[in-house]
């Protein structure tokens, strides 16, 4: 089904919902594969719903259908000298399905958050309000337009990273924050992990304001196309800082002095700080291997290096940095599942989680996307889906097999 | 003789005598739980002392709680949580009663959960840029714990030096420098919370972003109704390395509207950008000394903050935009301390109106930037109408309005007024496309306002969260919905399936 | 906020300063953060706010005061930090200081307790008879394990060193050209426990050109005896006290009136409220209150000071309650003593009150030592060598817990300036 308004999705929803069918929630359908596979009678297309029904520069306020093209919405920011400054992810390639298709709900629904996660948030951080058809077949609104609302609870924040299983989102208005006057990246070359998360670490903790810190090791930094990065032969973590040019000079300045120790450095202009974020952001260009199950495990920044380090993982893993060490995505070949619940545990250790967010279907069988639950958030995971979904009508089993 | 109890204008879940009927029990299984301790009392029953807890800060609602408990470990707030979700008894948490929409306003057949005692830092981790922390630590006290090493914690809300960070959580509380830093769930880590039936959970860490549904995102701001906080874990962020503020004042309050819009519209992000007006400015000069300028009719305050460099580079445009736009006075902090000066007459307006009136009635609406001339003009002719003052004190950079409504609750009827005078105000904000709430909470104060903002359907699947997490409706009731719906009702299917269905939806 | 007093009780004076004192206070509850009890009890009560709210329940019900509300007034330190935190200019010294004349005029208190607040009241202000007690004192030491927490926190307080002589009227000459004359008050207890300090002010003010004069007829400040409620004896003492300056005004002049305890230096600033009902006194206490000054004030005056010891060791700075809350003095001391060359560095919580309070640290002797470990680790954590405070009470008080020396800020200054080191005699 391919509704083209609100009321549409609203009849659609309804119509599953006495017909006890169920429905698979998708925009354009680019991460599909992020989730267990939804058993359903039919694919609610919301791509349909297409178009900025509101933006505002001045207020910093963007509202769009939920089938948006993101690069639609990148478009018209653009002009502005705006962006969405959690940096979405196009994620569409690490599924195989085209670059730069994804919608803006699909952004929210996901949660996604690029390397500025960091020092500005992710989407959930960024959506003011949304309207949806939730799985009772009703259409409800939450939040506003403006950046400071506490009418009501928060339900901005359960939506975004709830992959379709509460309600069918139709239109979200998301903050929007001004471009940058420049980017910088400084490159540190030939850390190891351990020492490359204290480095981001220091520069973390200085006041130099950085917006990103990812390490890549030696082979992933291979596979850049930035020759800065790929020509170096080793290790590279890279520091960004944004701003002013007045300002982004001096802090490049503080930030050389701080990370001298760490090795060689090197800094990248905004051209080529542009491409190398924009690859991190979306991972495909450096852990492709087209059958590979990766991981995307969120942990406290000191933490990722000294799980990837006691894992002691073979060779053909691949892994990097990102949110200053907080982030560790990783791959590793198809059908290693005893793998995962060593990870699972070892994550778990930190209180972090980890997510399979690609796998073939078969190994997604036999283990769980989502990190599982402690019994007690499970038992609440469960309510708050019974009190969107009683039914189970959208995208069943998505998150967890059973809901 | 005595005081009066609630105000009669609000209404509040009916009392179950039967629970009443049940206190001593009640005091005594609190006691065997929360036993006295060396310097204090773990109990509280007697009628005049339970008269300190009969409100928050908001004052125009008061109302003597059954019993007050103050416990002093996760523990025993889960004993007791247990104890009352056994035996039907409702809970209202309270952290340092600063709330200024009455979050925790008693009940008169509730138990009363104090969290003063937890108030110690438990943990500063600089490497991860977060500190645990026990609920009852003062928002300022997190700063202060972190000062040492050059960081702080960067939600400010006004009440900051009193205010506990469990209730920030709470409430979501803003502060000044909201627009650049966010609001407390975009700084939020991790908490530990007891559910209603005891059972103590940990959502979120040291890590970011939720493994499953945002479930810490939906608790945070969720004023007292799905659980009660008994650790926190935030995020501390370095300290700019420098600071500057301006103080920029104009004759005319759309000057300085249009000044605020020119500097954000011009890219520029500043740390904080506030508005007074003048009654405002008279009344926080009056207790800081700031010298503010007193012949302006809006007083903005833009500060700036990042390297030196970055600040001298941005102060020279605002300072450029604010000529051109008629700024009548313009003066720069030249140190911290005046910085800070500046600051402290701004976060002090609020209570400092008290030097104005006996009374004030703060509201809380967010209105979108572009409207606040139009927004002004009209609450100075509802000011007119109901012939009572008002100061405004704006947070200009996100568009969230606090005019405070003076008023003399000794004068029979001013209340009454204030409370009409405050519900126009607040619904003008939601007509020109703004909120009822920005950051107060929507409590007791504006619950009957929901309404204005969202219908039936919204609010119920609002409260179906609450069912998740409380589904006998004992946590913090009367707050935040309007009527209250048992969540068997709420649960159910209603199929409306019929003929409006489009027989020509495009299919697969 | 709203009050509820009847118009009867509006007619009377105290109820009429509660109710306008009361109307200021918007329930804000910025006064928890500064509240010492509040930071350690969590209890609602126990803050200013809470207190205030008793109170006022107190007073409107016209009934006798409870033991609740009585029990949480005595714990209230009255170090008024909540009124330097107060945004809408509550006057809680007036408010808290009329309810405990209430209570004490309309509640019994258990005989033990009455019998330790009027031992206090009968001993303390009299140098004479306080000298004997802490002799007295020192002898029952041995047997402290059989007292009460009371009777064993009076007994800690008592200093090793030598008990001082009570000082007698008399008039110090100016050195070299004289710049002013000034009266000072050198307190009851003080020159007994520690004179010290007092031969230390003498010192450094006649150094710096002043002619300091002890003024026949002056005697306690009145505060102990105010702050236990007693308001007769307070104003026997408030009455001695203006009466001498106003005869020494009168007679050879003085430009002000210098005050050394911090504490004392408070209440004779607020003589002229104190006998704002009393015709015959009232404008000459007026006089009076405006002419003193803490010590600190006057040197500042005078500055420059010169340090003339290199070396000094690094410093920590207690601010004295009386003194930041009370008198509005924190700048003073600090710019002194980091101008005659210390290191001088902040403590954390370095505003909340270390326990000492007047004679609270033996009325509620686990409060105040709890808040003097916590001052203790606040100290300690600064690194100093020595810690300086502008109080007898806290310095007192403090040394208890405090590994380093504890000083009065003016025995620094006049080390630093030339006078002796007061670390050799420790």
């Amino acid at each position: 089904m391919k509704p083209t308004s609100e009321t549409d999705v609203l009849d659609a929803v309804v119509a599953a919902v006495a017909d006890e069918t169920r429905l698979e929630i998708a925009g354009n359908g680019t991460k599909r594969g992020w989730g267990h596979e939804v058993v359903a009678s039919e694919i609610l297309d919301l791509s349909g719903l297409s178009g900025i029904t509101l933006y505002e520069p001045s207020e910093l306020v963007l509202t769009a259908k939920a089938g948006t093209p993101l690069r639609a919405v990148t478009a018209a920011l653009d002009e502005q000298h705006q962006q969405l400054a959690f940096e979405p992810p196009d994620f569409g390639p690490l599924y195989g399905a085209a670059p730069d298709a994804g919608t803006i709900g699909g952004v929210v629904g996901c949660n996604l958050a690029g390397p500025r996660r960091i020092q500005t948030g992710a989407a959930r951080d960024h959506l003011l309000g949304f309207r949806a058809v939730s799985g009772r077949g009703e259409l409800f609104k939450s939040g506003g337009r403006v950046v400071k609302n506490v009418t009501g609870f928060d339900l901005s924040k359960l939506i975004a990273g709830s992959f379709g299983t509460l309600a069918a989102m139709t239109e979200v208005t998301v903050k929007v924050l001004p471009q940058p006057e420049k980017i910088r990246t400084l490159l540190i070359f030939g850390a190891g992990d351990a020492d490359a998360v204290k480095a981001m670490s220091t520069a973390l903790q200085s006041p130099y304001e950085v917006s990103a810190a990812a390490h890549l090791p030696a082979e992933q930094a291979g596979r850049s196309s930035v020759s800065y990065v790929s020509g170096s032969g080793g290790s590279v973590t890279a520091v960004r800082v944004e701003g002013p040019g007045p300002s982004v000079e001096a802090r490049l300045a503080g930030l050389r002095q701080q990370l001298s120790g760490y090795g060689d450095l090197e800094e990248l202009h905004s051209s080529n700080s542009r491409t190398l974020w924009a690859e991190l952001r979306d991972v495909a260009p450096f852990l492709s291997g087209a059958n590979d199950m990766i991981w995307r495990l969120s942990v406290p920044p000191m933490s990722g290096a000294e799980i990837i380090a006691d894992l002691s993982l073979p060779l053909e893993f691949r892994h990097f940095y990102d949110w200053g060490g907080g982030l560790v995505w990783l791959s590793t070949p198809a059908g290693k599942l005893n793998a995962a619940s060593r990870l699972r545990q070892a994550v778990m250790e930190t209180g972090g989680h980890a997510t399979l967010v690609r796998a073939p279907d078969a190994d997604k069988r036999e283990t769980d996307v989502f990190q599982p639950l402690s019994s007690g958030g499970g038992a609440l995971t469960a309510r708050l889906k019974d009190n969107f979904d009683p039914r189970r009508v959208l995208n069943p089993g998505r998150m967890y097999r059973d809901l | 003789m005595g005081s009066a109890n609630t105000n009669m204008s609000l209404k509040m879940p009916e009392v179950d005598t039967s629970v009443v009927s049940r206190r001593d029990d009640i005091i005594n299984r609190l006691r065997q739980i929360v036993p006295p301790g060396p310097l204090g009392e773990g109990v509280i029953d007697d009628p005049r002392a339970l008269r300190a807890y009969e409100c928050d800060g908001l004052s125009a609602y008061r109302q003597l709680p059954m019993v007050v408990v103050l416990p002093e470990t996760t523990q025993q707030v889960s004993k007791i949580l247990a104890y009352c979700h056994e035996n039907g008894i409702k809970v209202v948490a309270r952290g340092s009663g600063t709330s200024l929409s009455g979050g925790a306003l008693p009940l008169a057949d509730a138990v009363m959960i104090g969290l003063g005692k937890f108030n110690r830092v438990l943990e500063m981790d600089f490497d991860n840029r977060c500190v645990v922390t026990q609920p009852g630590v003062s928002n300022l006290a997190i700063s202060h714990a972190v000062a040492h090493r050059g960081f702080y914690y960067a939600p400010d809300p006004s009440s900051q030096i009193a205010c506990s960070i469990g209730g920030n959580v709470a409430e979501n509380s803003g502060g000044v420098h909201c627009l650049k830093y966010g609001l407390t769930t975009n700084n939020v880590l991790g908490v530990e919370m007891v559910l209603m039936n005891g059972e103590v959970i940990r959502l979120g860490g040291k890590h970011l972003d939720a493994g499953g549904y945002d479930i810490l995102g939906v608790v945070t701001g969720s004023e007292g109704l799905l659980g009660i906080i008994t650790e926190v874990t935030v995020r501390i962020l370095r300290k700019p390395e420098t600071a500057r503020a301006a103080l920029i004042g104009f004759p005319q309050v759309a000057a300085a509207g249009d000044c605020v819009a020119s500097i954000i519209g011009e890219g520029i992000i500043p740390g904080g950008m506030e508005m007074m007006d003048r009654p405002a400015i008279k009344a926080a000069e009056a207790f800081v000394h700031a010298g503010y300028p007193l012949d302006v009719e809006a007083l903005l305050i833009v500060e700036l903050d990042g390297p030196q460099a970055e600040v001298d580079y941005l102060i020279g445009r605002v300072q450029a935009i604010a000529e051109r736009l008629g700024a009548t006075h313009f003066r720069l902090s030249t140190s911290d301390a005046e910085r800070e000066n500046f600051w402290a007459g701004r976060k002090a307006a609020f209570p400092a109106v008290g030097r104005l009136s006996p009374d004030y009635y703060c509201m809380d609406g967010t209105i979108p930037r572009g409207r606040l001339p139009e927004v002004l003009t009209r609450i100075a002719e509802m000011s007119k109408a109901y012939n009572l003052g008002v100061a405004n004190v704006f947070h200009a950079g996100d568009g969230n309005l606090h005019p405070l409504i003076l008023y003399d609750a000794n004068n029979e009827g001013e209340l009454e007024k204030a409370e009409a005078f405050g519900s126009d105000i607040l619904k003008l904000c939601v007509e020109v496309g703004g909120v009822l709430t920005g950051e107060h909470g929507v409590g007791v104060e504006k619950r009957d306002l929901m309404p204005t903002m969202f219908n039936e359907t919204d609010l119920n699947q609002q409260q179906r969260v609450k069912c998740a997490f409380d589904p006998d409706g004992l946590l913090n009731p009367g707050k935040m919905f309007p009527t209250l719906h048992r969540c068997a009702e709420l649960g159910r299917v209603h199929v409306h399936r019929g003929e409006t269905r489009f027989p020509d939806l495009p299919r697969f | 906020m709203q009050t509820h007093f009847t118009s009867a009780q509006l007619q009377e004076p105290g109820i009429q300063t509660a109710n306008d004192i009361l109307r200021a206070c918007v329930h804000c509850g910025f006064c928890l953060s500064a509240c010492p009890t509040y930071a350690l009890l969590g209890d609602e009560r126990d803050s200013p706010r809470g207190r205030i709210y008793l109170i006022k329940d107190m007073l409107e019900s016209d009934a006798a005061p409870t033991e609740e509300v009585v029990r949480h007034v005595d714990r209230c330190l009255s170090c008024l930090g909540c009124m330097t935190a107060c945004p809408s200019g509550v006057h809680y010294q007036h408010y808290v200081d009329n309810a405990r004349i209430h209570i004490e005029e309309n509640f019994t208190r258990p005989w033990f307790d009455r019998t330790v607040r009027r031992l206090i009241a009968a001993v303390l202000p009299y140098p004479g008879r306080a000298k004997l007690a802490f002799r007295a004192a020192r002898l029952a030491r041995p047997f402290a394990g059989l007292l009460g927490g009371r009777l064993k926190a009076m007994l800690k307080l008592v200093p090793n060193t030598a008990l001082g002589e009570t000082r007698e009227p008399t008039v110090y000459p100016a050195q070299g050209v004289r710049r002013k004359r000034v009266a000072l008050l050198p307190g009851c207890v003080q020159d007994v426990l520690r004179s010290g300090i007092n031969d230390a002010t003498i010192r450094l003010l006649t150094r710096l050109g002043c002619e300091v004069v002890i003024a026949p007829g002056t005697s306690c400040c009145g505060a102990l005896t105010h702050h236990l409620g007693y308001d007769a004896p307070a104003r026997d003492f408030i009455a001695a006290n203006v009466e001498a300056w106003i005869r020494e005004l009168d007679g050879d002049g003085i430009d002000a009136i210098v005050t050394n305890a911090a504490g004392c230096g408070t209440v004779v600033k607020d003589y002229g409220h104190m006998a704002a009902d009393d015709p015959a006194l009232a404008e000459k206490a007026k006089r009076v209150a405006g002419l003193t000054r803490d010590i600190s004030e006057l040197l500042t005056e005078l500055a420059p000071l010169k340090g003339v010891v290199g070396d000094l060791p690094p410093l920590a700075y207690q601010d004295a309650c009386s003194l930041r809350n009370g008198q509005q003095v924190t700048a003073q001391p600090r710019a002194l003593l980091s101008s005659v060359g210390f290191d001088v560095r902040e403590l954390n919580d370095g505003a909340l009150c270390c326990g000492s309070a007047g004679s609270y640290n033996i009325l509620q002797p686990d409060i105040a030592a709890a808040l003097r470990t916590r001052k203790a680790a606040a100290i300690g954590a600064t690194a100093a060598q020595v810690a300086a405070t502008g109080n007898i009470g806290c310095l007192t008080h403090l040394q208890v817990a405090v590994e380093i020396p504890v000083l009065h800020t003016v025995e620094l200054l006049d080390w630093a300036t030339g006078g002796p080191n007061p670390l050799a005699a420790e």
